[in-house]
């Protein structure tokens, strides 16, 4: 126990120093922290967003259906009374998707057009709490139609006002019907606004020719974390006629975001530790080399170099990460204040809703970034102490206690 | 009985460029028990030779021995073993462990032998009686001054059981009371416990009080008196 306790007294002989070391360990600590959450709650609501109002957990089309969205690649019903009887969902939903032109009096543009069954569409999404204006679709009423405030800036419609849906048939006819706007949502992503809206699918199927069709099945798990890749798999195996996607498959960039959290953490805390690695050799040399009558006498006196390295590293290790538990507590509450008072970016909204980022941010970070932060911080201290035990041990006592 | 020998040690610093010749062909025997300072002016070798004797330099030619160990073959880290376990050490100044307390200190080479807790705390506490501190305990060097920091010095150099003590300028920094109370202690360890000390030394205080002389001039002994 004596080398520890002189490393630890070490340590406060020069309070200063190690105090500025300790401080900006802290510093540190706490604004990784206090970033990584605010990083997670911006990729997470992403993926969240993205999960909730577009891609659900999984979803499952007719093979050839693919981009091009081929009225006549449809699911069989049988099939969707089966898959209802999958385990773990929260909801499943039966979808039909179709490729056209939405038009105003005052301008059109390319659609999709998903035709739902509101019952059920609104346990698998959540674009019913993201109206603005008006009701979500009833299901009661013919030719209702629910569209994002920016289809009705472009094409300057309002509530209760008609569009006209126009698309080809089944049988390849052009055919047009008039939809009633009923309601009027914004989920926060730009694109994905402008890309869709939603009807009643009973109302799309009729006007299709087709009045079972079922283009798309949307289902919703209760554990993503566990369930995603093993409920995919059975769903494939048990039905290998039909194409069975997740979300990351589903859409390229919510992947993309969940990896570059990954990604951000690893490149931020790379470059944190390699701060700190220059800040304490340059510290733990100085001691070093201040003291090296005092080393010179250790081991003239008989303290093996094995001892001499290790009182050197334990210093390093003790300075290193005295900060650190500190910062990490002053992330956690400030990371805990942040998640309670939230972060209201909405004076920006136009250029986060361009992204896909949520103006209205609640920073968590998961207990595993800590534990791995303290991991980083220990292994940072450790590889910091290597040039300076090297130069301790390298001191000849003879030349050292000589020193002037 | 000897417990250091020295045969033809020589010194050479520098020898590719200009060769400095610290010592040329030193011979010298010390026996147990014995209180011996090595004098000479300034750059007569005296603190080379202690160190070569000490094992904190190798001779550049001649043999080196302790309790029949010839030490110029052993590597460092076997040299810094053999040290602790048979060699005391006073320095001149940097004795002590500036974190340490003064029992901390005395005990601290104990720890490197792995001494029991109980021997180790006996021990202390005979030491630090032996060198008059046992009321300096706890205190830490800073508190302490000069005279009693190299007391506790001796009680350190001692708590190994070595077979000799080397002292490079001890009295250096002390003033005249803490040079007689020091040299009186150190006397005294030496005359009823027969602990055998070497020293290296200018203090005439010092010269005085050893009972064999070994001058060196120029690297040579000049004489060898013993009193």
């Amino acid at each position: 126990m004596m080398l520890p306790k002189i490393a630890w007294r070490n340590i406060w002989r020069s309070k200063v120093r190690s105090f500025v070391v300790i401080g900006a360990v802290f510093l540190g600590v706490w604004a990784f922290i206090s970033m990584m959450a605010i990083t997670f709650s911006v990729s997470l609501g992403y993926v969240d967003d993205a999960i909730r109002f577009q891609t659900s957990h999984l979803q499952i089309h007719h093979p050839n259906f693919g981009d091009d969205k081929a009225s006549e690649f449809t699911i069989d019903q049988k099939l969707y009374d089966q898959l209802k009887e999958t385990n773990n969902t929260i909801g499943i939903t039966q979808r039909t998707i179709v490729t056209g032109m939405v038009r105003s009096s005052r301008g059109a543009r390319g659609i999709i057009i998903k035709g739902v069954d509101p019952d059920t569409e609104t346990i698998v999404s959540d674009i019913h709490k993201s109206l603005l204006e008006g009701s979500f679709l009833t299901g009661t009423k013919k030719n209702e139609v629910v569209i994002s405030q920016e289809i009705a800036d472009k094409l300057k419609l309002k509530l209760r006002k008609k569009l006209v849906l126009q698309f080809q048939d089944i049988n390849r006819e052009i055919v047009s019907a008039s939809f009633r706007v009923v309601g009027i949502f914004k989920t926060g992503n730009n694109i994905t606004d402008l890309s869709m809206l939603m009807v009643n699918r009973k109302d799309i199927n009729r006007l299709l020719g087709q009045p079972t069709a079922i283009h798309e099945v949307a289902l919703l798990l209760e554990d993503p974390t566990t369930q995603l890749l093993p409920t995919q798999e059975k769903l494939s195996t048990a039905h290998p006629n039909i194409l069975v996607e997740n979300y990351r498959e589903i859409s390229p960039e919510v992947q993309l975001y969940e990896s570059q959290i990954y990604i951000s953490v690893s490149i931020l805390m790379f470059i944190f530790m390699l701060a700190l690695i220059f800040g304490i050799i340059n510290t733990m040399l100085m001691a070093v080399l201040e003291r090296s009558r005092e080393l010179g006498m250790l081991m003239a006196i008989g303290m093996n170099k094995i001892r001499v390295f290790g009182m050197i590293v334990l210093e390093t290790i003790m300075l290193g990460t005295i900060g650190a538990p500190l910062g990490m507590a002053a992330g956690w509450l400030t990371v805990k204040y942040l998640n309670k008072r939230g972060l209201d970016f909405s004076e920006y909204s136009e250029g986060t809703d361009a992204f896909g980022i949520k103006s209205f941010l609640r920073p968590e970070l998961d207990a595993d970034i800590y534990f791995i932060l303290m991991i980083a911080v220990f292994v940072t201290a450790l590889l910091a102490s290597i040039y300076p035990a090297l130069r301790a041990i390298k001191l000849r006592p003879i030349e050292a206690i000589r020193k002037i | 009985m000897s417990i250091i020998s020295a045969s033809n040690i020589k010194k050479t610093y520098d020898p590719d460029k200009i060769a400095v010749h610290a010592l040329r062909g030193i011979d010298l025997e010390i026996k147990q028990g014995e209180f011996t300072a090595i004098v000479g002016p300034s750059g007569s070798g005296k603190t080379t030779l202690l160190n070569i004797i000490g094992g904190l330099d190798r001779p550049s030619e001649g043999k080196i021995e302790i309790a029949n160990t010839d030490i110029s073959d052993l590597s460092d880290n076997e040299l810094i073993d053999f040290r602790k376990d048979n060699i005391g050490f006073v320095f001149q100044a940097y004795n002590l462990i500036p974190v340490l307390t003064a029992k901390e200190n005395v005990e601290f080479v104990m720890v490197l032998q792995k001494r029991s807790k109980e021997e180790r705390d006996q021990r202390t506490k005979e030491l630090l009686e032996a060198v008059g501190l046992t009321d300096k305990t706890n205190k830490t060097p800073s508190e302490l001054s000069g005279g009693q920091q190299q007391r506790v010095a001796v009680a350190r150099a001692l708590a190994s059981k070595p077979r000799f003590i080397l002292a490079d300028e001890p009295t250096a920094n002390l003033d005249s009371e803490s040079t007689a109370g020091l040299l009186d202690m150190m006397a005294q360890l030496n005359q009823e416990e027969g602990v055998t000390f070497v020293f290296s030394t200018h203090d005439q205080r010092v010269i005085d009080r050893a009972r064999r002389i070994v001058t060196l001039v120029d690297g040579k002994i000049e004489s060898d008196e013993t009193r």
